[in-house]
């Protein structure tokens, strides 16, 4: 960054600053800040502002100092009021840019644009189009945009630490553009965590950090990354460094109060996996999930035809916001689950509300990440990685998968779909809101395209290739044949004919439902039907609320029609449905039609969606029992005891019942004993007892 | 101590008689009409099957109408009788007075609590299940009576979703929790409160209700019920439903000393459960399966 130049002469004048009444200077401003003195410097800039209401400068300067300070709204808004009094100030476009970039906003590259428009000498703009496009996984751009810095300033460290880090991400290690300076470090380190690549990440936050001892954002990334990769100690003594010394970020502060957390979390290990649950909810969510993992690497293991080095650690957060630490600073969604290497942080299922989020669906999709990144030694394009782990979701289970959403088909029908040599931009710089969303479909489909037209072999020669430093347009060319042009247009059509009904019908659909939902309240069941009925079909994929499965199945159950009300509520069940009040709705028409089996079918998936449900597991247990699925049962009933049951007598005793099924006598007497040592005069445990002690 | 009183309390309730009365006020919408007209119902049905019951249910009742009724069972009720008076709807407290919204003027807590007075029941239980129902509390109190509220205080001014598992609790084996075919105010009070904590905590919501219980007569009401704070006593040993046919046995005198031998064992395991901590787990284990051996021997014996 360029930096003003600080006369030493204003340092003198600064150390009478305080208590003066005269208003104090720009320069006196800037020496504060330089001399880390933030709230001194920030009264000065206030005082500058108030005595200088039309000064665009002091605005701008003062901008910066909030962005340095970690707070880019009150950045963006000076930035923004600079522009008011001077429409086409370059360092207050600049100020634009650099908090669009920080946000991962596409703005970011519209406003440095606009700043070199401005003052085409203004190298921190050059450079920022050069980050921006390596950011954007296009290191040619980034390097014609760095080249271009270059010449304008000989001396462009951010532009040398960009040519760097482009020669760095080749694995050229000895590069000529190394600018041996700890912000370039941190620079090219950024970008490697931004590819995944910690592990070099780290290094050269060390790298970083050995050059500027005092750089204080390398000591919190790198506290972070380490922390990301499970080396919890290190990255404590680096974070608590910074907090000392007054660099206090969100991310800093947030992964602190996060470890901090880890006291009220319970780890549980096996030889391949490491599960870190809080303890709240540790004991029921334990087998579900560690069963769930060691299913996943088993088949996984045979699929990439790839051994792990070490086990898979899974942190699971119920609350949200402990989550979000876990992802800040990264671009993306981020919204369920996120993989470094070999550690997996996602949201627990009483995190979100129910219904809303398919855990299994989403540690199956970061474990195939865990097994890409690591095939690759974390040379992978984001859309593949991404698009692979979304194919991996629907292979699992046809009912697993997101849905194809109605932000999805209005892009495909405004035709926003990127194409695949650029699709990566989709995720990291979306142009608009919901882009990250329909890229993520965008690069499942795809990936399932490929495993349809050339079978899955392809795909893991991808992987492959990429592993060997290959472009996107290169895997595809190499394994697929085609240019990535013709891919784009092949895919295209396929992913059109695919969609055509929905897309095309979607409008008229949406009216429609609207028409349908309306005859629903108004009990007028015999149009709805004819109406419901008409457009299910059109978009069958929408399964949220005011869908038309449950529509038609109430209906149906109004007219006492059970049978095609069961009908409806398992089409819905097949879509992708995920409503545990529907489901179990459906398990109980079920349940009352004499189809157990299918009845526990039913609620077992509801242990992949919200598992923190008393009535499902007691439920559930009963007909495995009665199923004869004695395992199924110990599980359920387990579960029941897990969480401080409403009933803990009947719930031991049913545990009991599965214990003695199973030929388990001693542990179905304990549980017993349990059952009435909450209530002695329990007549079925006693009659138990009574037998079990003949 | 604990079964004593159940048996002497079963043995009075046998010529006794358990007044049900359920009053729903305004829903203001038709789904909350809905609702409360059918959690009525569903407490009615619950509650007819309960022996010695004498059940009144006022859907949509006017102020007048809860008078007329309430008066009609002061002129009936004796004091060995037990009076459960439930109230369905939305509340309103205005830092002062609570009041139950029902069609025409409002009943407030004091004209309540006025008419409660007047019924000789000695043994009284009040389930408030509306909105702002804590702010009832500091009038309805009194000893001998449980008074139960869906709101800790008269702030809470959201719906409530408290009587849905009230409810529940009236038709739910799993509210026996002790598993003597007798479902107490207390114990229905815990399974309804947990059924709504689940439910705040299932939907990711802030629960906008906390209900509390009083039956000292002098209390604020507390959440959670204990020897240590001096709350639940009494709402323990009130019947509020029962639900089997445990009390059929005390009729019979050829089984008063198996019905003795049963709460001396009882009382022992009682005991035992008290000094828990204090025993090594294998001996607490090992004297615990032999007391619940032996009670299970003694009730087979009642049983035939």
């Amino acid at each position: 960054m360029r930096l003003r130049t600080i006369l030493p002469a204003i340092l003198c004048a600064t150390a009478g600053l305080t208590g003066q009444t005269l208003a104090p200077t720009l320069a006196q401003a800037e020496s504060l800040w330089k001399q880390h003195r933030y709230v001194e410097s920030n009264d000065a800039f206030r005082a500058l502002v108030a005595a200088h209401p039309r000064n665009a400068e002091y605005r701008v300067r003062w901008g910066r100092l909030f962005l340095e300070r970690f707070n880019a709204p009150e950045a963006s808004k000076l930035f923004n009021e600079a522009l008011e009094i001077q429409p086409k100030r370059a360092d207050a476009l600049l100020g634009m840019a650099l908090v669009a970039a920080d946000g991962f906003e596409a703005q970011a590259t519209h406003f440095a644009r606009q700043a070199l428009e401005a003052d085409s000498h203004l190298v921190d703009a050059q450079e920022l189009l050069a980050r921006l496009a390596l950011e954007d996984n296009n290191p040619a751009k980034a390097a014609e945009e760095a080249h271009k810095a270059l010449a304008m300033s000989a001396n462009a460290t951010e532009a040398k630490a960009i040519l760097a880090t482009i020669d760095w991400l080749n694995d050229k290690p000895d590069t000529p553009w190394d600018p041996h300076e700890g912000a370039a470090y941190e620079t090219a380190a950024r970008i490697f965590v931004l590819n995944r690549r910690y592990e070099e990440g780290i290094k050269l936050f060390r790298k970083a950090i050995a050059a500027q001892p005092d750089l204080w954002s390398a000591h919190s990334q790198l506290g972070i990354n380490l922390m990301r990769l499970g080396h919890e100690e290190e990255a404590r003594t680096e974070l608590e460094l910074c907090y000392e010394n007054q660099y206090r970020d969100a991310a800093t502060v947030n992964t602190l109060r996060l470890m901090d957390s880890y006291k009220n979390f319970v780890t549980y290990k096996t030889d391949r996996t490491v599960l870190r649950l809080h303890k709240k909810e540790a004991e029921l969510l334990h087998p579900y999930f560690e069963a769930e993992m060691l299913r996943a690497l088993a088949t996984y293991d045979k699929k990439y035809d790839f051994k792990l080095d070490r086990p898979v650690q899974v942190e699971v957060y119920p609350d949200h916001e402990d989550f979000a630490v876990r992802t800040m600073g990264m671009p993306g969604l981020g919204a369920l689950g996120v993989t470094f290497g070999y550690v997996v942080a996602m949201d627990s299922p009483s995190g979100r509300p129910p219904g809303t989020f398919h855990w299994a669906s989403t540690m199956w999709h970061e474990f195939s990440h865990v097994y890409v990144l690591n095939m690759t030694n974390f040379r992978v394009p984001r859309w593949f990685t991404e698009g692979l782990a979304v194919h991996e979701e629907t292979a699992v289970s046809p009912e697993w998968g997101d849905r194809l959403d109605p932000h999805v088909i209005m892009a495909i029908k405004d035709k926003k779909l990127l194409p695949v040599a650029e699709l990566d931009r989709g995720f990291v710089r979306p142009e608009y809101p919901t882009q990250v969303v329909v890229s993520y479909f965008e690069a499942g489909r795809m990936c399932d395209y490929i495993d349809r037209e050339w079978g899955w072999p392809k795909l893991l020669a991808m992987i492959h290739d990429f592993a060997a430093g290959a472009s996107t347009p290169e895997a595809i060319e190499k394994e697929l044949g085609i240019k990535p042009e013709e891919f784009d247009r092949r895919f295209m059509a396929a992913l059109t004919a695919e969609t055509k009904k929905t897309v095309d019908g979607f409008d008229k659909w949406r009216d429609q439902l609207k028409e349908v939902a309306a005859e629903y309240k108004a009990h007028n069941y015999e149009d709805m039907i004819r109406d419901a009925s008409a457009i299910r079909d059109t978009y069958p994929d929408y399964v949220e609320t005011g869908n038309v499965y449950q529509f038609l199945a109430d209906a149906y159950l109004a007219k006492g029609d059970k049978k095609i009300a069961i009908g409806q509520l398992e089409r819905y069940a097949r879509e992708g449905g995920r409503s545990p009040d529907t489901l179990k709705q459906l398990a109980t028409l079920l349940e009352e039609a004499g189809n157990r089996k299918e009845a526990a079918e039913v609620l077992d998936r509801l242990n992949y969606i919200q598992p923190i449900d008393e009535d499902l597991h007691r439920r559930l247990g009963d007909l495995w029992l009665s199923l004869g699925n004695t395992a199924g049962a110990i599980r359920e009933y387990q579960a029941v005891l897990a969480k401080a049951p409403t009933d803990p007598a009947a719930s031991h005793f049913n545990l009991a019942k599965a214990y003695r099924t199973a030929n388990r006598p001693d542990a179905a007497k304990d549980e017993l004993l349990l059952s009435l040592e909450s209530a002695p005069g329990f007549r079925p445990a006693q009659k138990m007892l009574l037998e079990l002690s003949k | 101590m604990r079964l004593l009183l159940t048996l002497l309390l079963t043995a009075a309730s046998l010529h006794a008689t358990t007044y049900y009365v359920t009053v729903t006020g305004l829903g203001g919408e038709p789904d909350y009409e809905q609702h409360f007209a059918m959690w009525a119902k569903d407490i009615e049905k619950a509650v007819k099957t309960s022996p010695d019951s004498k059940v009144e249910t006022l859907v949509n009742a006017t102020r007048e109408q809860v008078r007329a009724t309430l008066d009609g069972i002061a002129k009936q009720a004796k004091p060995q009788d037990a009076f459960v008076l439930m109230l369905i709807g939305h509340g309103s407290f205005d830092g002062y007075e609570y009041k139950i919204n029902l069609p025409g003027p409002d009943l407030t807590a004091s004209e309540l609590a006025t008419l409660l007075d007047r019924i000789p029941a000695s043994r009284q239980l009040v389930v408030d299940m509306t909105s702002s129902s804590g702010g009832a509390i500091e009038f309805l109190r009194k000893p001998n009576r449980v008074v139960i509220a869906a709101t800790k205080n008269g702030t809470e001014k959201n719906v409530t979703i408290f009587a849905r598992y009230w409810v529940e609790a009236l038709g739910d084996p799993a509210a026996d929790s002790d598993k003597n075919d007798v479902v107490s105010a207390l114990e229905a009070f815990r399974f309804a409160d947990k059924k709504t904590v689940a439910f705040y905590e299932s939907q990711n919501r802030l629960a906008t209700e906390h209900a509390v219980l009083e039956d000292t007569g002098k209390g604020e009401g507390v959440r959670a019920p204990s020897p240590e704070n001096g709350e639940g006593m009494l709402a323990a040993q009130f019947p509020l439903l029962r639900i089997g046919a445990t009390a059929m046995a005390a009729k019979d005198p050829a089984k008063l000393q198996l019905l003795a031998k049963k709460d001396e064992l009882e009382q022992q395991i009682d005991k035992l459960k008290y000094e828990k901590a204090a025993i090594p787990p294998d001996e607490y284990k090992k004297q615990l399966g032999a007391l619940l051996l032996k009670l299970a021997q003694t009730q087979e014996e009642i049983d035939k």
